[in-house]
């Protein structure tokens, strides 16, 4: 039913509403009876007590009443009854654009203190929605929604300057890890364990998060890789209410994702991204979510779980608190786990009141920041915030949100907080021990210890001398080295064929089959005839014997008495120059 | 012909009565078949990490939320108002039981405890009817916030509930002349075709909204909330 003096813009919004009336919004419509218990469940109520229109039923009454007038029996016939006033002219539209985007951030406070169970902020997020469907928003939202959709990110980086700080990152933290090349970030690597994808600010403003995230992935030894494309977990569309737009971002990550083979998409921490990807994404796009994603945090708790890293909290004994991201806490039920990481990694934890599904805003969240012009208002709303932080003492306050640590900051500095803001994984990259984690103790297990130049070495000594024999068995395995004792020729023989040794001690003069014939039968069996072979004897006489052999020559050859460090640099060079060889 | 007196009268009341009761019930059948026709939601990301829940329970921890007045801040922090809550709805329903009842088996509403007890019962809801009245007068954000409906429905339950607690003193012998008892059962006819086109039919959808709510939130994890703690 189109009013006659209606613009074509107010009369588009209603013909857009149609295809958003889902049972749950219906029943969210229909449900509110106008007691006013959500009003102090806002902190725009709490800090403007004069206005009464910050109130959270005054601002989903405003879809209400375009619903009423054109949806539901009574409104329909008698409006007036039922205060069924649709927008009609643009400015009415304007008017409503204020309401929607600047009096409300959409945190589902209020929600949750419903007893009809109004979903008031997803009727605001509608109402957002329709506005920018018929070109009615704030400046900032118009230009990050041309980002988004020109771009492919909501912060308009362009591909060469992201890749460029991924390569200047990987740089840095190559020089961070002493040189190690595993350490760079491998971009576009197919079939990873893990996909990481980011917030735009990340690579725009604060490259820190990216560099202590490839850190910990480095530490934790993990197959990892970051998309080249469709790395944005962050989507405007559910701040502006456009949902093809929110289906368009997700589908970016998606479909990269996929093209990459991964097995688990990880979402960076950020409290708006995180419900986008995790939970909207599907029900936007319309597809049903069909692999794994997660948050980082998840990530970070699992590797100190599996011990992939260690951490030590007493690195972060700056008294500090937690913000629960109101998309996290009371969209998606993330709340424990940020708390769980937080108490394994810093040692002076404080709550902040009220918490988890009833914390307060950051004020920054639902697009909020990128509104300049309700700063003011948005200000005025954070005392609440202020003296939530205040009332803890901490030094730092933590959240797992780049859009609540850009809030969070605004909020200290105007109401001159002494503290700063971290997320999650600074905290955990400062607390790592990274000597004992996976990566290095991988490197470790592969090489020689430093000083121990025999290490993993077996080697068989030759000699029928005890006092010869234990010499160089000692001088050899305090050298790292595996001994194995032969006292005659045969038993030689023996164990060369069963123990299959890196390295052969030979002594010449024994008595029975002598060192001159071991080394013949040795050299002429098929399976003993690459082995390394060191002639050690007190009889130099010998050697023109053995080298008059019609075999392969020794690998080395020493004489009686001989030095623990000649020993141990002949016997090395030896079995480094046969490593080189294979 | 036989004279219209008190009991014609009554005759006639409790027939617009049973009639209304019916509209009611054939209004609110539509109402939900309408409600109904709207598509449902449906949530395709899988439950959330480690407390997403898929079960029935969340949804029907939502539809409980209105006897646990500790898990929402906006009733923790407001007892006098959660419990004004109560005895206005405990009311409703005991006005609505006085109609039908004292319609379909008066004896049973005049036994002296049970008409007392619907007597305190309608009585203390009239009270609260009485402040919820000047409450919504009073404070700018209701004013802001309500319709005419909204002060009809509820200027109007106040009568009704005042004029219940002379129908109960009437059956209970306190009050002479039927006139009470008919005036009650008017004003209940009047409300329950009423009702259906208000604001009162909340509670058709009461158990509707919260459900959904519940699962959806339960769904992605966060329902039950996590109260304040620490």
């Amino acid at each position: 039913m189109a009013d006659r003096n209606r613009s074509y813009k107010a009369d588009k919004m209603v013909e857009l509403l149609a295809p958003k009336l889902t049972r749950q919004v219906v029943g969210s419509l229909l449900g509110c009876v106008h007691c006013g218990m959500c009003n102090e469940a806002c902190h725009y109520v709490l800090t403007h007590p004069d206005d009464p229109k910050m109130t959270p039923s005054y601002k989903a009454d405003q879809l209400r009443k375009i619903f009423k007038r054109h949806f539901d029996w009574t409104g329909r016939v008698f409006p007036r009854w039922v205060n069924a006033y649709p927008p009609v002219t643009d400015e009415d539209l304007e008017e409503l654009k204020d309401i929607a985007f600047g009096t409300c951030t959409n945190c589902r406070r209020c929600t949750f203190n419903c007893p009809m169970g109004v979903d008031t902020a997803t009727l605001n997020r509608i109402m957002r929605g329709l506005l920018t469907r018929v070109g009615v928003m704030p400046e900032g939202v118009r230009v990050v929604s041309k980002d988004t959709w020109e771009i492919g990110n909501q912060m308009g980086v362009l591909d060469e300057d992201y890749i460029e700080t991924l390569e200047w990152i990987s740089e840095e933290l190559v020089d961070q890890v002493g040189g190690d090349e595993q350490a760079a970030i491998p971009v576009d690597k197919l079939d990873a364990e893990v996909v990481y994808t980011i917030n735009p600010r990340e690579a725009k403003y604060d490259p820190r998060t990216i560099n202590n995230a490839a850190l910990i992935f480095y530490a934790a030894d993990e197959n990892w890789t970051m998309p080249s494309w469709g790395w944005d977990q962050t989507n405007f569309g559910l701040f502006s209410g456009d949902d093809a737009m929110g289906a368009a971002s997700w589908k970016h990550l998606e479909e990269k994702f996929k093209e990459l083979r991964g097995k688990r998409l990880v979402i960076s921490e950020c409290g708006h991204g995180y419900r986008s990807t995790r939970c909207e994404g599907p029900n936007w796009s319309g597809t049903d979510q069909d692999f794994v994603m997660e948050s980082s945090v998840v990530t970070m708790i699992r590797y100190i779980r599996e011990g992939r890293i260690k951490v030590d909290k007493s690195k972060n004994s700056i008294p500090v608190t937690f913000h629960d991201s109101c998309n996290n806490a009371r969209s998606c039920g993330f709340y424990e786990e940020p708390r769980e990481l937080l108490n394994l990694v810093a040692s002076d934890f404080r709550e902040m009141h009220p918490n988890r599904t009833e914390n307060y805003c950051c004020t920054g969240g639902g697009g909020a920041m990128s509104m300049s012009e309700y700063t003011p208002r948005r200000l005025k709303s954070a005392r609440v915030k202020a003296d939530q932080i205040a009332a803890t003492g901490a030094k730092i306050v933590v959240t797992s949100c780049h859009n609540c640590v850009d809030g969070l900051t605004d909020v200290i500095r105007h109401y001159k907080l002494d503290c700063k803001v971290a997320q999650l994984v600074d905290l955990v990259a400062g607390a790592l021990v990274l000597e004992e984690c996976a990566v290095i103790r991988k490197k470790a297990a592969a090489k020689p210890e430093p000083g121990l130049p025999l290490q993993g070495r077996k080697i068989l000594v030759v000699d029928d001398e005890d006092d010869a024999r234990v010499f160089i068995s000692t001088v050899l395995a305090d050298a790292g080295a595996t001994i194995i004792e032969a006292t005659d020729g045969d038993q030689a023989i023996e164990l060369a064929g069963k123990e299959k040794p890196d390295l052969i001690t030979l002594d010449i003069s024994m008595p029975g089959k002598d060192g001159v014939e071991v080394f013949r039968e040795l050299r002429g069996s098929p399976d003993t005839a690459a082995m390394s072979i060191c002639v050690v004897t007190g009889h130099p006489e010998f050697r023109e014997v053995i080298y008059a052999a019609h075999a392969e020559k020794p690998d080395g050859y020493m004489n009686k008495p001989v030095s623990p460090e000649d020993l141990v640099t002949g016997v090395h060079r030896i079995l480094e120059l046969r490593d080189k060889k294979e | 012909m036989e004279q219209a007196g008190p009991s014609g009268l009554l005759h006639v009341a409790e027939a617009v009565h049973w009639t209304a009761l019916t509209i009611m019930v054939l209004v609110y059948t539509i109402r939900l078949f309408w409600l109904f026709r709207f598509k449902a939601g449906r949530d395709r990301q899988r439950p959330g990490e480690r407390y997403g829940d898929t079960s029935l329970y969340p949804a029907l921890y939502s539809m409980a939320n209105v006897g646990m007045p500790w898990v929402m801040e906006s009733t923790r922090k407001n007892i006098p108002f959660y419990l004004s809550f109560v005895v206005f709805h405990i009311g409703v329903a005991a006005g609505i039981f006085f109609a039908i009842v004292g319609s379909a088996y008066r004896p049973f509403v005049e036994i002296p405890v049970v008409t007392y007890v619907l007597m305190v019962l309608i009585g203390a809801a009239f009270v609260v009817a009485v402040g919820r009245v000047i409450r919504r007068f009073a404070r700018p954000v209701l004013r802001l916030i309500s319709t005419p409906d909204d002060y009809f429905s509820l200027i109007t339950l106040m009568i009704w509930f005042g004029v219940g607690v002379a129908a109960a003193a009437y059956t209970a012998g306190l009050l002479k002349g039927e006139g009470y008892w008919v005036a009650y059962l008017f004003a209940t006819s009047f409300f329950l075709i009423y009702v259906p086109f208000s604001k009162i039919s909340h509670y058709l959808y009461y158990p509707f909204t919260r459900y959904w709510i519940g699962r959806t939130l339960g769904h992605r994890g966060s329902m039950p909330p996590a109260i304040a703690r620490g």
